[in-house]
C-alpha cells in the first residue's frame, strides 16, 4: 500500500516535473513508472552533457561496501534557463535522488528531485522557461 | 463640371494606386528567437486520435516508443521542431526564411522565391522536408513535402509516410506572439487532412541558442526496452462525410 502510495506520489510528480520534459524518447521506454526508488550518497561525476546530463552517486551499502549509481537529469539548455550551472553542485556533495529505476535492470534512475545538504532542489527545470534559479 | 472632372480624375488614380499599395504592404517581422509549445503527444491537441486509414490505425496500435528516431539522434522533422521543448530563431529574409532549431541544433530554409518543389523531389528525401512558402496577406504559408518517412510527428509515436504534406500557417497575433497552425495531409496514414494550432512566444532579450549537440552522451540508446504503449487501441473510423442536398 505505502508502494502503492509512493508510486502515485512520483507519477503525478512525472506529470508535473520539467524532467518528465522529454522531447528525446518516450520516457516509458527507458523508466518504470511502477519502480520508484530513493537513494543517497556522494556525487562521483557530473557529466553536463547533451541530450540529458547525467550524475553519478556512490551509495553505503550494507557490509561497507559502495554501489555505483548513474543518475539521468534533463537536457543541459533546459537546466540553464532554469538558472543551474554545470557547477552548481560538485563531487562530493551528497545529494538524496528521487526518481524511477530504468526498466533494464540496471542502477541507473531518472530523477524526479535530488536534494542536496543544504536543500536545493538540484538539477530540476521545467517546461516555463527562465526559472530563477535555487 | 470642372470640379465633377478633377473629382473623377482624383478617384480613377486612387483606383489605380490603391491595389498596387496594398500589394507592396511589408509583410509582418516575423524574425526573433521564439519558444514551442511543448506538445508531446498530437492527440491531445487535436482531443481524439487522427483520422487514421487502417494502416495508419494499426502503426499506431503497434508502434514501440524505444524505436523513436530522435533516440538515436536522427533529425527531428518539421513536425517535432516546432513542438518540442526547445526554442528556435526565426531570420527572416525577401527570398528565404531559415529556421535554426535548438533542438537537434538543425535548421529549415523556407524558400520564398516562388520557386516549386523539385521534380527529383521524392528521389531526394530530408527529415526536415523542403519547404516553400508564399505571403497571403500577413499571414506565411508554407508547404513542405519530402519529408523522410523516417521520421515522427511526435514523441507519442505518431508516424508518417513519405506521402506527408505539411501545410503551416504562421500568423502574428501580437508583438511576442505566433500563431502556428499545422495541416498534417498523408493519405497513407489518415483518411483527410487535419490541425492543430499552437502558440509561439518571444524569448527573453538576450536569450540564445543553447548547444544541443545530441551524440556527444547518448547513454539513453543503451537501456531503451521495447514499450507498445498502444495494444489496447481500437480503430473506429470516422463516418463518411454526409452527402450533399442535390448531390449525386
Amino acid at each position: 500500500m505505502k508502494r502503492g502510495i509512493a508510486a502515485l506520489l512520483m507519477t503525478i510528480a512525472v506529470v508535473s516535473s520539467g524532467l518528465s520534459v522529454r522531447a528525446h524518447h518516450s520516457f516509458a521506454a527507458q523508466y518504470d513508472r511502477d519502480k520508484p526508488i530513493t537513494l543517497k550518497g556522494g556525487i562521483t561525476r557530473i557529466e553536463w552533457a547533451n541530450p540529458h546530463i547525467y550524475f553519478y552517486i556512490d551509495v553505503a551499502e550494507a557490509g561497507g561496501a559502495a554501489a555505483h549509481w548513474a543518475i539521468e537529469g534533463g537536457a543541459p539548455s533546459t537546466l540553464y534557463r532554469a538558472g543551474w550551472r554545470k557547477d552548481s553542485a560538485k563531487v562530493g556533495d551528497v545529494v538524496t535522488v528521487e526518481g524511477f529505476l530504468a526498466r533494464d535492470g540496471s542502477k541507473l534512475v531518472n530523477m524526479q528531485r535530488a536534494l542536496l545538504a543544504d536543500g536545493r532542489n538540484l538539477f530540476v527545470g521545467n517546461q516555463s522557461y527562465y526559472q530563477k534559479g535555487r | 463640371m470642372r470640379l465633377a472632372r478633377i473629382v473623377v480624375a482624383m478617384c480613377a488614380v486612387l483606383l489605380l494606386v490603391a491595389p498596387a499599395a496594398a500589394q507592396s504592404a511589408a509583410p509582418p517581422d516575423l524574425s526573433g528567437f521564439w519558444i514551442n509549445q511543448y506538445t508531446p503527444n498530437l492527440a491531445d491537441v487535436l482531443g481524439k486520435q487522427p483520422p487514421f486509414t487502417e494502416f495508419g490505425a494499426e502503426r499506431w496500435r503497434t508502434v514501440d516508443t524505444a524505436k523513436d528516431p530522435t533516440a538515436i539522434c536522427l533529425p527531428v522533422g518539421p513536425s517535432r521542431g516546432f513542438t518540442a521543448p526547445f526554442p528556435f530563431l526565426l531570420v527572416q529574409h525577401d527570398k528565404t526564411i531559415s529556421i535554426m532549431f535548438e533542438y537537434q541544433a538543425i535548421w529549415r530554409a523556407i524558400y520564398m522565391d516562388g520557386r516549386a518543389h523539385p521534380d527529383d523531389l521524392a528521389d531526394y528525401p530530408y527529415f526536415m522536408g523542403h519547404s516553400i512558402g508564399r505571403w497571403e496577406g500577413d499571414t506565411l504559408v508554407v508547404d513542405t513535402q519530402g519529408i523522410d518517412e523516417r521520421s515522427w510527428l511526435d514523441t507519442a509515436g505518431h508516424e508518417h509516410s513519405d506521402k506527408l504534406k505539411l501545410t503551416e500557417r504562421f500568423k502574428k497575433t501580437g508583438p511576442d506572439t505566433i500563431q502556428w497552425t499545422v495541416t498534417y495531409e498523408d493519405p497513407v496514414y489518415f483518411t483527410r487532412p487535419w490541425s492543430i494550432e499552437r502558440t509561439f512566444t518571444r524569448g527573453k532579450p538576450g536569450d540564445r541558442v543553447l548547444p544541443y549537440t545530441c551524440n556527444e552522451n547518448n547513454k539513453d540508446v543503451e537501456h531503451l526496452r521495447p514499450h507498445q504503449p498502444n495494444l489496447n487501441y481500437k480503430h473506429v473510423p470516422e463516418p463518411p462525410p454526409a452527402k450533399k442536398p442535390g448531390g449525386r
